[in-house]
């Protein structure tokens, strides 16, 4: 399995590099979706800065991503999926429908360690927490996915009273908005759920 | 809802984890890799790198020593100690830490917290605040640079509130005065800031027994309590803290249970 682990130029991605390595993947940090079997989108820096980056290659990834290749966006790398963001200026890859709002909670940045429950009116459950529903995951995010269908939203969390999305599934892309390699044994286990789902 | 957290703080000084009372009487108690391993084992929530060293000597952080500790770590790591400018942040992120903790170099140029935020995001910006008590100030409570030992003119509080306006996202809050002594956290210092803010605060400086966390969390509405010293020495477990935690029915991320989670 070879995952391409797109590189904006931004912060710190061999934790995740290491993470996915540990779970059998062959790891390539690039931004060259060709020769991929999967595509991970990391969650480091802020929207404007990343979807920046992205733009060159954009289409690219969009085309790839119809073609069948499979997305895991993490934190911000989900974010990006939808169309647009609250929080700077720039597109999204466009692949889930919706946009990105900010949270509304009494603390914001939402972070640390919370519960994320598959969301019920999905009949076979999210593929990404086989295992590990119910379990704590680590958040830093501000902000957060507003799907404009929301079927594509595949689980849940809840922040001071304001309900988002902890996994968004559209077609081959999925993200998860907390980082499953920061995530301890939880977290390793929904990057192996990930892998077996793009063999 | 989100678990408070209970952080592991790693003092490091020329590469190895060490520890002091009152931020001095320094002693070496191992290698930080081996510590953040173990301390990730015994479900400690995330780990702080703080060089403490770097400021007062007037260098970078040791990113390689940074590097060898994120190599092994699949929680969060934040990193502190020398971190002057936007490129300090790119370099310690880069080797590997999740977040930074800006401290001397925040309060030398304030700008720095909103550059570092704008750019990296707010979520990797941790504010750390050394503060003494001090009648002089609004608050009761004097901010301390390089290490804790040179005073500024900052009150605290109010410098908490201005950097959570400047865009940091997380504030770390040292208790000088209880650092090393083991009586507990400054709640009313806790409990100032996290009122002063709607960031999470970490709770930092005192911590002796699995009571003073819940107390940090509880009266002193921290989000999250760090300690150091205590759990090097084995006198607390990150476990008998977190049993402390779950017992006041505060939500915790329980030890030694993956894949079991207490919340229904």
């Amino acid at each position: 399995m070879n995952v391409l682990l797109f590189d904006y130029g931004t912060g710190n991605l061999h934790s995740l590099g290491k993470a996915l390595e540990l779970q059998g993947a062959r790891v390539r940090t690039g931004t060259a979706v060709e020769a991929a079997d999967a595509l991970v989108l990391p969650g480091v820096g802020a929207f404007g800065a990343a979807a920046a980056r992205l733009a060159a290659h954009r289409y690219a990834v969009r085309d790839a991503v119809a073609a069948g290749l499979p997305v895991l966006g993490i934190c911000l790398g989900m974010q990006l999926l939808l169309d647009g963001s609250a929080e700077g200026e720039g597109s999204g890859l466009g692949l889930v429908p919706g946009s990105v709002r900010r949270l509304v909670a009494g603390r914001v940045p939402h972070m640390g360690w919370n519960v994320v429950r598959a969301a019920t009116n999905h009949g076979p459950g999210e593929p990404l927490l086989r295992g590990i529903d119910g379990e704590r995951f680590y958040f830093a995010n501000s902000f957060a996915a507003d799907p404009a269908d929301p079927a594509a939203v595949t689980a849940t969390v809840t922040h001071d009273g304001d309900g988002f999305p902890a996994a968004i599934r559209w077609g081959s892309a999925a993200g998860v908005q907390f980082h499953p390699e920061k995530s301890g044994a939880a977290g390793l286990r929904l990057l192996r759920n990930f892998l077996e789902v793009c063999r | 809802m989100l678990a408070k957290r209970v952080v592991v703080c790693l003092d490091v000084d020329g590469g190895r984890v060490v520890k002091g009372t009152r931020f001095r009487d320094l002693r070496d108690v191992g290698d930080p890799a081996a510590l953040a391993e173990r301390y990730e084992a015994e479900a400690a929530d995330e780990v702080v790198f703080l060089d403490i060293s770097a400021s007062v000597q007037g260098r970078a952080t040791t990113l390689d020593v940074v590097s060898r500790t994120a190599r092994r770590l699949f929680i969060p790591l934040t990193v502190g100690g020398g971190i002057g400018s936007r490129k300090d942040v790119g370099r310690a992120l880069r080797a590997g830490a999740d977040k930074v903790a800006l401290n001397t170099g925040a309060v030398r140029r304030p700008d720095l917290i909103t550059r570092a935020a704008e750019h990296y995001g707010a979520q990797c910006v941790v504010v750390s605040i050394d503060a003494d008590r001090d009648p002089a100030m609004p608050s009761g409570y004097r901010v301390f640079t390089h290490g804790g030992r040179r005073p500024t003119e900052l009150d605290a509080v109010e410098w908490a509130a201005r950097c959570a306006g400047l865009g940091a996202g997380e504030i770390l809050v040292t208790a000088i005065h209880s650092d090393g002594a083991r009586h507990g956290f400054d709640l009313d210092l806790t409990r100032r800031v996290a009122d002063a803010v709607t960031v999470p605060v970490i709770a930092s400086g005192g911590a002796g027994e699995p009571a003073h966390f819940v107390h940090a969390l509880t009266a002193g509405r921290a989000d999250a309590a760090l300690a150091a010293g205590v759990f090097h020495d084995g006198v607390l477990q990150v476990a008998d803290v977190k049993a402390a935690i779950d017992a006041a029915a505060l939500p915790v991320r329980p030890a030694g249970l993956p894949f079991r989670s207490t919340e229904a």
